[in-house]
């Protein structure tokens, strides 16, 4: 079964990190666009973006990441973006979006990439 | 609402068959589309990795279709179309007007990777206006013979 879509925002060893779970696509990017906006208006230049838990993700999903790297960077930060799943890193690899985002397969990870 | 579906009643399908899913084009119903797609894949043999490709494909076809229109009026019409080569699909977007504004603020950025996702997972796809209508379409081969 479909895990329901749902987003989580927590603040981990001072860097906020937005959980995402279920799938991120045409209907449900417009979510993560406004919490990722949201934790980047308060001031934040780096965020981590867990998807360990995200089943499916389109190119909607992928166009409000690529926004959301491009305020970070602008503000001198970065976005993470942790990921595990093997039909999810497929989908960074073919838009070649995996030599632009920086990508660890555990929260912990973050400090080290 | 949709118009037609004949998925849940055959075990599977073969070369000449056709299915036909029409429903509201709003992006909240593109996971119908996705839904189809799988049920779809398993009946023509595709494996699992072709079942994904095609589900995360159609969803793509489906954004390209409704690229650049106002679609809240009209409908989407999705056509899969089963040979002993491929499984086609074509999808229409009928009864939408042009588009007053952008999709969204990361509109352009999606539809690039659109093209680029469907370009490495389908072996053709195309996008077309005909008889006022926008017609994005897909081909995904078959690595074999029809079971």
């Amino acid at each position: 079964m479909e895990q329901e879509f749902h987003i989580e925002e927590r603040v981990d060893r001072g860097l906020p990190v937005i959980t995402v779970a279920g799938e991120i696509d045409v209907a449900t990017a417009p979510q993560l666009r406004e919490a990722l906006h949201g934790v980047i208006a308060q001031g934040q230049a780096s965020v981590v973006l867990d998807l360990l838990a995200v089943t499916f993700l389109d190119s909607t999903a992928l166009g409000v990441l690529v926004g959301g790297l491009k305020r970070c960077r602008e503000l001198g930060g970065e976005l993470h973006v942790v990921v595990t799943d093997a039909r999810i890193k497929k989908i960074f690899e073919i838009t070649g979006l995996n030599k632009v985002f920086p990508i660890v397969d555990a929260l912990a990870e973050v400090g080290a990439s | 609402m949709i118009e037609e579906s004949e998925v849940a009643g055959s075990s599977t399908l073969g070369d000449g068959d056709r299915v036909v899913l029409t429903f509201p084009a709003r992006g909240d119903l593109v996971v119908l589309a996705r839904l189809v797609a799988s049920a779809i894949s398993v009946r023509v043999g595709f494996d699992i990795e072709e079942l994904e490709d095609l589900r995360l494909a159609v969803g793509e076809l489906c954004l390209l279709a409704l690229q650049g229109s106002d679609a809240r009026h009209g409908d989407l019409r999705l056509e899969f179309t089963v040979s002993s080569a491929s499984l086609d699909i074509a999808g229409t977007l009928v009864g939408a007007v042009p588009a007053t504004a952008r999709r969204s603020a990361d509109g352009d950025e999606a539809n690039e990777l659109s093209e680029q996702i469907l370009a490495a997972l389908v072996d053709e796809h195309g996008r077309e206006q005909e008889d006022g209508s926008v017609r994005a379409w897909l081909r995904k081969r078959r690595k074999g013979p029809l079971a």
